[in-house]
C-alpha cells in the first residue's frame, strides 16, 4: 500500500518531480556516456597492443628474455604451436624467430631486431597487414622474390630511406590542402629541392616560417613532401648460430605505422625462410611463440594451462609484458567509479532538497495521516520509497537514452580529432567507439536506489518530528 | 649486279662486326679496368703494413698508429701501436669474425656488430669497409663515363652500379683509375637517391714494397664540415710468408 | 502613501520571510560550488603528482646540457662543466641540488658471454633524489634452491604452487612479492619471515669510496654474475678512443621494466668518466629545485639563461619529455569534461530548485501585482534575491570547501589495496593528492555564478509573462 501511495505522491507535483527526474536522467546520462567513452578509448588502446604489439600470450626459452641471445631456441616450436592450436581459447598461434642487429643504408645504421615470421599466420596474430602505411608499399607476400623486409615508418625515416621533396606540384598543392597562400609562397624558392631526411626538412622550414607558422603547418607539410621508394636496399647485420657476423641484402616491400613508437622503430620483420636460412637455424624452430586468444578474459587461466603444459618455458602474458596496460585498465575502473560517485552525490543533494519541500509542503496531510494512525515507521517507509522511485525514473530513463546513443555512436564512433595529438600521445586512437557493459548497468541502477534511499533519510526524519496536533491545527 | 651486291653486303658485315667487336671491347674495357685496379690493391696474397691514421674533427684531431698483417680476403690482424692509451689493443678479423683483445681489460671479447656502427677506433672508417663483403669486380656492372686527370695523372672515369642481388648499400659509385698504373685515386659512393655519401681520395703516389701505391688515402664523409679520416702508409711489404695460424686468437695477444 | 523600500531591502527581507525557501536554494548552490571545487583540486592534484612523479623519476626537471647532446646523444657531445657554471646554478635561490649524469653504451662482457648495456654513471648519493636507486636494490630472489627449502617448512600449498610458479623472479619491494604470489595480509607475519630466510638476499651500494657498478637483475643473470664478481666493459670514449674498464659488482637491483633490466649498469659518475676517458665531462647536469611549479621553473630557466654561457643549454622537462606533456594534456581536457558534465548535473539542481520556487510564489507574485505593484521592480527584486542567494552559496561553498582541500594537501588519500601495491612497484605512489588553493577556485565560482545567472532569468521571465487572474487562483 505504502507503494502505491508513494508511486502516486511522485505524480502529484509534475513540476518538481519532473525537474527531478529530468536532472538524475542528464546526471545519469552524461556520466554513463562518458564512461563509455573512456572504456572505450581504453578498450580501444588495449585492442591495438593486443592485436598488433603484444598478442595475449607470448612463450620463449627460459633464458631467452634475459637475453636475445640466438640460441634460446624453442626447438619445437611447431609441434607447440600445433598443440596450442588445439586448445579450444585460442584463436591463432604463430612462432617467429627473433634476432638482435644492424640495419644499414648506405649512409646511416641503427640497432634493430629481426624477427622472421610466417607471413600468412601473423596476419591472423598480429594482424601486421593490417598496420600497413596507406601508400607505402606492400606487406610481406608469399611469392616474394629475393629477401624481403617490412619496417616501420620511424625506422625509415632515421634511415634516410623516406626523403622528403618539395616538387613545383606539391607547393603547388599546399594551398589545396589548407595552406594559406603567404605561408606557401615562402616555400616558393625551395622548389625542386630534394631534403636528405626530416630533420634538414624541418630546419629549412624553420628557417622561413615564423614559429606559429611552423607549429601549424610544419607537420601537414612534412607529411605532404614524404616520398617512400619500394625496394630501396637495406643490409641487415646479425650473427649467426655458430656467432659469425652474417647477413643479407633487403629490399624494402612496405612500411607500417604502430602507435607504439619504440616498435616501430626497432622491428623489422622478414620471412621466416629468409632468417632461417641466414642463420642456420634448423626449420620448426623458433624463437618466440605468439597466442591469440577468443576473449582477452581468458588470459589467466590459459596462461597458467600453458605454463603447466610447457614446463621449462617462460610464458607470459601481456599483463606481464606490457603491465602499463594492465594498470590502465585498473586506474580507469577507479577513475570510473569515483566520477559516478560525485555525480550520484551531486543529484542527491538535488533530491534531499526535493524531499525537504515534499516534506515540509505536506505537513497537514502528513499530520492527518498520523492523526489516523498510521505509523511513523510507515510514514518513514513511504518518503524514502517516493525518493527512491523519483530516481530510480530519472536513472531508468537516464539509462536508457544513454544506452541508445552509445548503440548509435558505436558503429561509427566518434572523432575527436580535435585532440589527436593528446590522445595518440597516450597510446590512444582519436577515432573512438564508445563501449559499456551490462555490468555497469546494474552497478549504476544499485548506485541509484542508495542514492534515493540516503537523501531521503534527512527530510524522513523531519517528517517524523511533525507533532500531528500542529499540523491539524494549520488552517 | 650481283657483283655490286655482294660487295655492299660484305662491307655491311665488316662494319656491323667491326662495330660487334669494338662495342665488345669498349664494354669490357670498363669492367677490365676496374678488375685490373682491385687486384692491385687486394691481389696480394699477404702484406704487412705500418699506418698512421688521423682522425680530423671540427673541434679536434686524434692519431692513432698500428701494424697491419693481411692474408687473402678473409684474415687480417691488426696491433694498435699508438698513443700509449691506446697501444696493445689488438683486431683479428677471420672470415665473417671481428675479435677485440685489450690489455687494459685483459679480455678478449668477440665484436658484435652493432660495435663497429660508430667508425673504427673513432673514424670514419665503417663495418662495411673492414668487413668488405662485396667485390667491386663481381657486384657491379661498369661504365666508362669520361676521363679526368688527377695527380698529374690520366684516370678513366668509371660509373659502377651493383647487381640486383648484390649485398651493397650503394645507390652507385663513382671511379677514378689512373691509365698507367691501373691505380684507383679516386672514388665517390652514392645512396639510392643520387646524395654523394663518401669520397675517397688517394695521394702521395710512391713506390713501396715494390709497388706503386697512394700513400695517403683520406676518407670524406659527405655533408659533415670538417670531418675527414686520413690513413698513410709509413710502410708496406707484400707476399710475406704468413701460416693461417698467425691469424689466431692467442697470436693476438702475442703480437708485437 | 506607499513607503517605497530600497529594493535590495525589500529583497532581503524577501529571503528571510521564507527561510526554508531560501535555505533549501542556497544549499543547492552550496553544494554545486563544493563539489566542483573538491573534484577538480583532486583532479589537478592527482595529475600534477602523478606527472611529477615520473618526471622526477627520470630527468628531472631542468638540466643544463652541451647544446648539441640532446639531438645526438653520443660521448663526443657531453659537456664540460666550469666552476662559473656551477657557481651561478648553487647561487640561484631555486637551486638546491645540482646531480651529474653521465649515460651512455658499452659492451659488457662475462665469460664468453657478450651484450650491449646501458651505462648510468651517477652520484650515488646524490641520485637518489632522482631514480631512487637505493630503493631498486633487490631483496629477494625465488631461486630453485630457495624453493627447495622453502617447499620443507610450513607453507600453504597454493603459496608454494604460486612460488613453484614464479620461480627465478627477483623482487625488490615486499609489496610486489605479497601481491604476486597472493599472500593474504593476516598471512604476511607468518610467511614473510620464512621468504626472508630462504628467498632474501644480501646485497650491496655502490659510493665514491666503494666505487662498483650496479648490475639490473636480468643482465646479471645472463652474464652469471653476481655480487663481488667483475663485470667487464667495452665502448668507444671520448674523441674517439677506446672505453675499456673492470668493475666489481656491489649489488644487483631490478628495474621494473624487463628492457631495462635486462641491461643496466649503474656506476659511480667518476669511475665512469674515467671509463670512457672524458674526465670532469658529464651528459647531462641535473637541477634538483626547490620550487616545481610550472611559473617557477620557467622562470629559473629564463634567470639562469641569462647568467650562464652560451656553451650550455638549459632545458625544461617539457622539452625533454613531449609525450608525457602531451598526456598531461589530454588528461587535463578530460577532466574538464567531467567538471563539465558535474556543472550540467549542478545546473539542473539548481534550475529545479528555481523553478519549485517559482513555481510556489505564483499566488504571491498574483496578489502583489493586482495590488499595483509594477511588475519591472518584482523582476527586480527576485534578481536581487537571487543575487544573494547567488553570494551566500558560493561563499558557503568556498568557506566549507578551504579546509577541507587544506586539510586534505596536506594528508593525501593513499590507497593500500593489491592494485595500489602494483603501482609502488613502478614508482607510482597510489595518492589521491588535493591541489593547493589556485586560479581554478575563482573558475568554479564564476561557472557557477553564471549558472545562478541563468536559473534567475526564469522567474523573471515569469513574471512577465505573469496573468494575474491565473495566478490568484494558483
Amino acid at each position: 500500500m505504502i507503494t502505491k501511495t508513494a508511486w502516486k505522491n511522485v505524480w502529484r507535483n509534475k513540476i518538481r518531480s519532473f525537474v527531478v527526474i529530468a536532472s538524475v536522467a542528464v546526471g545519469i546520462f552524461a556520466g554513463t556516456f562518458s564512461v563509455a567513452v573512456m572504456e572505450g578509448a581504453i578498450a580501444q588502446r588495449l585492442d591495438d597492443a593486443l592485436n598488433h604489439e603484444v598478442a595475449h600470450i607470448q612463450i620463449t626459452h627460459a633464458g631467452f628474455r634475459a637475453n636475445n641471445d640466438l640460441n634460446f631456441l624453442l626447438e619445437h616450436a611447431d609441434k607447440m604451436a600445433e598443440k596450442i592450436r588445439s586448445l579450444e581459447e585460442v584463436e591463432a598461434v604463430s612462432y617467429r624467430l627473433v634476432v638482435t642487429g644492424m640495419a644499414n643504408t648506405a649512409s646511416k645504421s641503427s640497432g634493430v631486431i629481426i624477427n622472421g615470421i610466417d607471413t600468412e599466420r601473423e596476419k591472423q596474430v598480429l594482424g601486421l597487414d593490417k598496420i600497413l602505411k596507406e601508400g607505402s608499399g606492400s606487406y610481406l607476400e608469399k611469392d616474394d622474390a629475393g629477401n624481403r623486409a617490412y619496417i616501420g615508418e620511424d625506422l625509415a625515416k632515421y634511415l634516410n630511406i623516406i626523403r622528403f621533396t618539395l616538387t613545383d606540384a606539391i607547393v603547388d598543392s599546399l594551398m589545396a590542402k589548407g595552406v594559406p597562400p603567404e605561408t606557401a609562397e615562402k616555400l616558393q624558392p625551395l622548389a625542386g629541392t630534394r631534403f636528405k631526411n626530416e630533420r634538414t626538412f624541418r630546419k629549412k622550414m624553420e628557417s622561413v616560417f615564423t614559429r606559429e607558422e611552423q607549429k601549424e603547418y610544419g607537420p601537414l607539410i612534412s607529411e605532404i613532401s614524404r616520398s617512400f621508394r619500394k625496394n630501396a636496399r637495406l643490409a641487415l647485420t646479425f650473427v649467426d648460430r655458430d656467432n659469425y657476423h652474417t647477413g643479407g641484402m633487403f629490399r624494402i616491400n612496405g612500411l607500417y605505422d604502430l602507435t607504439n613508437n619504440m616498435l616501430e622503430s626497432t622491428h623489422v620483420f622478414v620471412h621466416y625462410e629468409d632468417l632461417a636460412r641466414l642463420t642456420g637455424i634448423p626449420p620448426g624452430q623458433g624463437h618466440l611463440i605468439m597466442v591469440r586468444l577468443n576473449d582477452v578474459d581468458q588470459t589467466e587461466p590459459v596462461t597458467s594451462k600453458l605454463k603447466e603444459l610447457f614446463p621449462g618455458t617462460e610464458v607470459m602474458n601481456w599483463k606481464q609484458i606490457q603491465p602499463e596496460l594492465a594498470m590502465l585498465e585498473g586506474m580507469a575502473r577507479m577513475m570510473y567509479g569515483f566520477f559516478m560517485v560525485i555525480i550520484l552525490a551531486a543529484l542527491a543533494f538535488g533530491i534531499v532538497n526535493t524531499m525537504l519541500m515534499v516534506v515540509l509542503e505536506r505537513t497537514k496531510e502528513l499530520g492527518m495521516l498520523a492523526a489516523i494512525g498510521m505509523n511513523k515507521k510507515k510514514v518513514f517507509r513511504m518518503i524514502l520509497t517516493e525518493s527512491v522511485f523519483l530516481s530510480l525514473v530519472g536513472g531508468v530513463i537516464g539509462m536508457i537514452i544513454s544506452k541508445i546513443v552509445i548503440a548509435l555512436t558505436a558503429r561509427q564512433g566518434i572523432n575527436f580529432s580535435g585532440y589527436k595529438e593528446g590522445f595518440e600521445a597516450m597510446g590512444f586512437t582519436s577515432h573512438i567507439y564508445p563501449h559499456i557493459g551490462n555490468d555497469f548497468f546494474i552497478l549504476v541502477t544499485i548506485l541509484i536506489i542508495l542514492t534515493g534511499i540516503l537523501a531521503a533519510i534527512y527530510p524522513a526524519l523531519k517528517a517524523l518530528k511533525l507533532d500531528p496536533a500542529d499540523a491539524l491545527r494549520t488552517e | 649486279m650481283k657483283n655490286r651486291t655482294n660487295r655492299s653486303g660484305k662491307t655491311i658485315l665488316v662494319v656491323l662486326l667491326a662495330q660487334v667487336i669494338f662495342t665488345t671491347a669498349f664494354g669490357q674495357s670498363a669492367r677490365e679496368i676496374v678488375q685490373k685496379a682491385y687486384e692491385k690493391f687486394t691481389g696480394e696474397e699477404s702484406s704487412y703494413s705500418i699506418m698512421t691514421m688521423t682522425i680530423v674533427r671540427p673541434t679536434w684531431e686524434r692519431t692513432v698508429t698500428f701494424k697491419s698483417w693481411t692474408k687473402g680476403k678473409d684474415y687480417a690482424l691488426t696491433l694498435i701501436t699508438g698513443p700509449a692509451s691506446e697501444k696493445g689493443q689488438s683486431f683479428l678479423k677471420r672470415e665473417n669474425e671481428m675479435w677485440n683483445w685489450n690489455p687494459t681489460i685483459d679480455r678478449l671479447i668477440k665484436l658484435p656488430p652493432s660495435m663497429m656502427s660508430q667508425g673504427w677506433m673513432g673514424s670514419d672508417y665503417t663495418n662495411d669497409d673492414i668487413l668488405r663483403e662485396s667485390s667491386i669486380v663481381d657486384d657491379y656492372t661498369h661504365e666508362i663515363i669520361g676521363e679526368e686527370t688527377i695527380e698529374g695523372r690520366a684516370c678513366y672515369k668509371i660509373k659502377l652500379i651493383p647487381r640486383e642481388d648484390a649485398a651493397v648499400v650503394w645507390g652507385y659509385q663513382i671511379r677514378w683509375i689512373d691509365k698507367k698504373d691501373y691505380l684507383m685515386l679516386k672514388v665517390e659512393l652514392y645512396d639510392e637517391e643520387g646524395y654523394l655519401v663518401r669520397t675517397e681520395i688517394g695521394s702521395e703516389i710512391k713506390q713501396m714494397g715494390g709497388r706503386l701505391i697512394p700513400t695517403r688515402l683520406e676518407l670524406i664523409p659527405a655533408g659533415e664540415e670538417g670531418h675527414k679520416t686520413i690513413a698513410a702508409f709509413d710502410h708496406i711489404e707484400f707476399n710475406i710468408p704468413l701460416d693461417d695460424r698467425f691469424f689466431s686468437q692467442q697470436n693476438m695477444k702475442r703480437v708485437r | 502613501m506607499q513607503n517605497e523600500m530600497k529594493n535590495h531591502t525589500y529583497a532581503w527581507r524577501n529571503l528571510w520571510r521564507n527561510r526554508r525557501r531560501t535555505f533549501i536554494t542556497v544549499a543547492s548552490i552550496f553544494f554545486a560550488v563544493f563539489f566542483a571545487l573538491i573534484m577538480r583540486s583532486l583532479q589537478l592534484g592527482t595529475y600534477d603528482y602523478m606527472f611529477k612523479n615520473i618526471i622526477e623519476s627520470y630527468s628531472g626537471y631542468i638540466q643544463v646540457q652541451n647544446p648539441e647532446f640532446w639531438e645526438d646523444k653520443v660521448v663526443d657531445n657531453t659537456l664540460h662543466p666550469d666552476e662559473d657554471l656551477i657557481s651561478t646554478l648553487n647561487a640561484d635561490r631555486n637551486v638546491q641540488e645540482l646531480i651529474p649524469r653521465f649515460e651512455s653504451f658499452a659492451l659488457a662482457s662475462s665469460g664468453s658471454r657478450t651484450k650491449v648495456v646501458m651505462i648510468m654513471g651517477v652520484d650515488p648519493e646524490k641520485e637518489n633524489l632522482l631514480s631512487d636507486v637505493k630503493n631498486k636494490l633487490v631483496k629477494y630472489r625465488l631461486t630453485e634452491a630457495a624453493i627447495d627449502s622453502m617447499a620443507l617448512e610450513n607453507i600453504p600449498r597454493n603459496i608454494m604452487r604460486n612460488l613453484k610458479l614464479f620461480s627465478g623472479s627477483s623482487y625488490s619491494s615486499e609489496g610486489k612479492l605479497q601481491t604476486e604470489l597472493d599472500i593474504k595480509d593476516q598471512d604476511t607475519s607468518d610467511i614473510m619471515p620464512l621468504i626472508r630466510k630462504h628467498a632474501g638476499i644480501r646485497n650491496g651500494y655502490f659510493s665514491e669510496d666503494n666505487p662498483g657498478a650496479l648490475v639490473g637483475n636480468r643482465l646479471a643473470q645472463y652474464l652469471g654474475l653476481s655480487r663481488g664478481d667483475t663485470i667487464v666493459l667495452l665502448g668507444q670514449g671520448y674523441h674517439g678512443t677506446t672505453a675499456a674498464g673492470k668493475f666489481a659488482i656491489d649489488g644487483i637491483i631490478r628495474v621494473p621494466a624487463p628492457d631495462l633490466d635486462n641491461k643496466i649498469v649503474y656506476l659511480p659518475v667518476t669511475r665512469c668518466q674515467e671509463l670512457y676517458n672524458a674526465p670532469g665531462r658529464l651528459t647531462a647536469l641535473v637541477l634538483h629545485i626547490k620550487d616545481n611549479s610550472d611559473r617557477a621553473i620557467e622562470q629559473t630557466i629564463k634567470r639562469l639563461s641569462s647568467r650562464i654561457d652560451s656553451t650550455y643549454r638549459l632545458m625544461g622537462w617539457k622539452e625533454m619529455n613531449e609525450t608525457i606533456v602531451n598526456q598531461m594534456d589530454a588528461d587535463n581536457k578530460g577532466g574538464m569534461i567531467m567538471i563539465g558534465i558535474l556543472y550540467l548535473v549542478i545546473a539542473f539542481g539548481v534550475f529545479g530548485t528555481v523553478l519549485m520556487m517559482t513555481a510556489e510564489r505564483k499566488r504571491e507574485m498574483g496578489v502583489l501585482i493586482s495590488i499595483g505593484m509594477r511588475k519591472s521592480k518584482m523582476a527586480i527584486i527576485m534578481l536581487y534575491e537571487m543575487l544573494f542567494i547567488g553570494i551566500m552559496g558560493i561563499s558557503a561553498g568556498v568557506a566549507v570547501a578551504i579546509p577541507i582541500i587544506i586539510y586534505g594537501h596536506h594528508h593525501p588519500i593513499v590507497f593500500s589495496s593489491k592494485l595500489a601495491k602494483m603501482w609502488e612497484d613502478y614508482g607510482f605512489e597510489p595518492v589521491m593528492v588535493f591541489q593547493w588553493i589556485d586560479k581554478y577556485f575563482i573558475w568554479q565560482s564564476v561557472v557557477v555564478a553564471i549558472i545562478v545567472l541563468i536559473a534567475a532569468m526564469y522567474p523573471v521571465f515569469k513574471i512577465f509573462r505573469l496573468k494575474e487572474v491565473e495566478a490568484l487562483k494558483a
